[in-house]
């Protein structure tokens, strides 16, 4: 039997387990060691005495991927944003963004709901989990904006829709770990989502002032603080700015000269501040406690996800099949620009059932291989390539593309996760509500998708200068 | 879909070896928030010496290389516990009583088989770096201040035998279920719907909120 065959049926019989609701990180890493077993048998002649030589390479191969493939130093970036965002909860951030950013742009038309995006997109600097933020800011902004009459499910809608801000503003966990899966630069990828994210941001807050001049009952502005008030706002939020504007120094140093380090070290400094913060305001052992566990146990899903997709992934280079998918990706008779875009969709589709990580994880092994091949090639230059940018820049842009396409997918119907959190925090809501709600958002990010894809410089002018 | 998932308890011998292992469990994920929290002490450490006092701290990118097993392997049996490793629910959210624990049980004997080869194979990896003879017993060791790999190395079967015993339990566990025919059986992760699973993350972030007030 051919290697491709085995390929083949080996990655059905994963989806086939993945389906039927086998834990996603077990079921490839079984598939990558069933696969390497079948392989290195075939090789073998199918002879029965050397099925347990078989066995015991691939073992053996199997074996040494958990420590081999998790020592790595970009990889201590995920732990380190995950923490970040759970000490954000008990130094008080949440609070002190939305009262800043209520007093700030609470004069525009829907000052309210403009306000509510601009403390989410803040608050995404500290946590990389959507659902979370859209949790934490059902709970303070959809009861202000109703007490001032905003319409109930507008409401419910902005705040799911800006809570997947928080996987392109860094940090961003799931960048990195897009980044470490097709093996480019950490740093240009999370300066790479800094400009799409405050570009969703922006779409927002235009829809939003739109609407409400269109419809003033949906939200009317607020007025009234003076300077003194904006400006007394702005230090409790200060650890935001320090963890967004660290992070990014020490990738890129906007002044000329080194960065000031790695994002490694960008990020635990971040951490830090946040850390100190949480302990001013009154965090202790317990909370500290709690905290961490919280992180370890995020940690060891996402760390487990991880290696068991790359015992897969050796497999899959045993078998061939990402050179033999993206053969036929780059063979296909119509524009390249035609069949990114289908790709994207496939993403959307599966994004409806499933949660980001797992999708990007289980596909990408296969599909970031076809994408670079649809370009060119890894090494493309910008001027021979099929979508006019080098090799990185793609890898780049389109990790950008499908997490965006993961984030839409938290407000799609007909489990966008966002819309079910916001619902169930909020009684007086149902999740037709919310969903009702988010529709023009949806919009919104379906445009702003499109953008992204016919200006590429969009997200690449930022990384092209680090 | 990951998430908190709820674990019920009673007097029986499985629970009670059931939260006897979740006391470990605690432990070992305890011990990777830890070494989250030391890698961020380190890193303040390394940047503070390398620009205030000109003085790096000597084989960072060694301790971050031997810490990361820690962070990364020790909390995988306590995630299994409380359900928290993310998988696909559209199809077996929709079952329930007998089914649904037969499903589980075929899941969790799958993944305990999946989890003995990975102990043969990581343990033999650990293996092939370990030496009574050699100093420090160590064949190889990290680039910069030669540190031995072979403690990091040991971690993955450590925790995978954890896990071993965390899935052998949930095997009794969910055989225990079909039998019995219990609507909520003990010691293992009930599903939680999305709605649930919405009210629990609410929940859980409101309770942070409260305390910080």
């Amino acid at each position: 039997m051919e290697a491709i065959d085995i390929g083949l049926i080996v990655s059905g019989g994963l989806l086939l387990f993945v389906f039927l609701g086998m834990r996603v990180a077990f079921a490839a890493a079984l598939a990558g060691f069933v696969g390497l077993t079948w392989i290195f048998w075939n090789k073998f002649g199918y002879d029965p005495s050397k099925f347990m030589k078989a066995l015991t390479i691939s073992v053996k191969t199997a074996g040494q991927i958990p420590h081999a493939k998790v020592s790595n130093q970009a990889l201590s970036l995920i732990p380190t944003f995950i923490l970040i965002g759970y000490l954000a909860y008990y130094a008080g951030l949440t609070k002190a963004l939305f009262e800043a950013a209520k007093r700030w742009a609470g004069w525009m038309p829907g000052g309210m709901a403009v306000a509510t995006v601009f403390a989410t997109a803040g608050f995404s600097a500290v946590s990389g989990a959507s659902v979370a933020t859209s949790a934490v800011f059902a709970r303070i902004a959809i009861p202000e904006m109703q007490a001032m009459g905003y319409n109930k499910r507008f409401a419910a809608g902005v705040v799911a829709a800006a809570g997947t801000l928080a996987s392109l503003i860094p940090p961003s966990a799931i960048l990195v770990i897009y980044a470490i899966i097709v093996e480019q630069d950490v740093g240009k990828l999370l300066l790479a989502g800094f400009v799409p994210g405050a570009f969703s941001a922006i779409v927002y807050v235009s829809l939003i002032v739109g609407m409400a001049m269109i419809w003033p009952s949906y939200g009317p502005k607020i007025t009234g603080y003076s300077w003194r008030e904006k400006f007394a706002s702005l230090p409790p939020a200060f650890p935001i700015f320090f963890v967004v504007g660290i992070i990014i120094f020490f990738i890129y140093n906007p002044f000329g000269g080194d960065p000031w380090g790695t994002p490694t070290e960008g990020g635990a400094l971040g951490a830090f501040v946040v850390f100190l913060m949480a302990m001013f305001k009154g965090m202790r052992w317990p909370q500290l406690k709690d905290a961490l566990l919280e992180t370890a146990k995020l940690s060891a899903m996402i760390f487990t996800i991880i290696w068991g997709v790359l015992i897969y992934v050796r497999f899959l280079g045993f078998a061939q099949l990402p050179s033999a998918f993206a053969d036929w990706i780059s063979g296909l008779e119509q524009s390249p620009m035609l069949t990114l875009v289908l790709i994207l969709l496939a993403y959307a589709v599966l994004g409806m059932f499933m949660d980001a990580i797992g999708m990007l994880l289980l596909t990408l092994p296969v599909v970031y291989p076809a994408v670079m091949a649809l370009n060119g090639g890894e090494m493309v230059s910008a001027a021979e390539s099929a979508f006019g940018m080098s090799g990185p820049m793609c890898a780049i842009w389109f990790g950008i593309l499908v997490v965006k396409m993961a984030e839409f997918c938290l407000i799609t119907p007909p489990i966008g996760l966002n819309c079910f959190v916001v619902a169930g925090v909020r009684d007086d809501l149902t999740v037709q509500d919310v969903f009702r709600g988010v529709m023009p958002f949806f919009f919104a990010d379906a445009a702003t998708i499109g953008l992204l894809l016919a200006f590429p410089w969009i997200v690449l002018w930022l990384p092209s200068l680090a | 879909m990951a998430g908190n998932a709820a674990v019920l308890e009673d007097g029986s011998t499985l629970s009670r070896l059931d939260r006897g292992l979740e006391k470990i469990e605690i432990r070992l994920a305890l011990v990777s928030g830890l070494a989250v929290f030391g890698l961020m002490l380190l890193a303040v450490l390394s940047v503070g010496g390398r620009n205030l006092i000109n003085k790096p701290v000597p084989g960072y990118v060694d301790w971050i290389e031997l810490a990361m097993p820690l962070i990364a392997f020790m909390g995988v049996s306590y995630t299994q516990r409380l359900g928290g490793h993310i998988r696909m629910d559209i199809l077996i959210g929709k079952l329930k009583g007998r089914l649904l624990w037969t499903a589980e049980l075929i899941s969790v004997l799958v993944m305990l088989i999946l989890v003995f080869f990975l102990i043969w194979g990581s343990w033999a990896h650990f293996a092939r770096s370990f030496d009574w003879a050699a100093p420090l017993w160590s064949r190889d060791s990290t680039i910069d201040i030669r540190l031995p790999l072979w403690p990091a190395k040991l971690l993955a079967p450590i925790a995978f035998g954890v896990l071993a015993c965390r899935l052998a339990l949930q095997v009794w566990a969910y055989s225990r279920a079909i039998v019995t025919g219990a609507q909520n059986p003990i010691a293992v992760p009930l599903p939680l719907s999305a709605a649930e699973l919405a009210a629990e993350e609410a929940r859980h972030v409101s309770a942070l909120d409260e305390e910080t007030r």
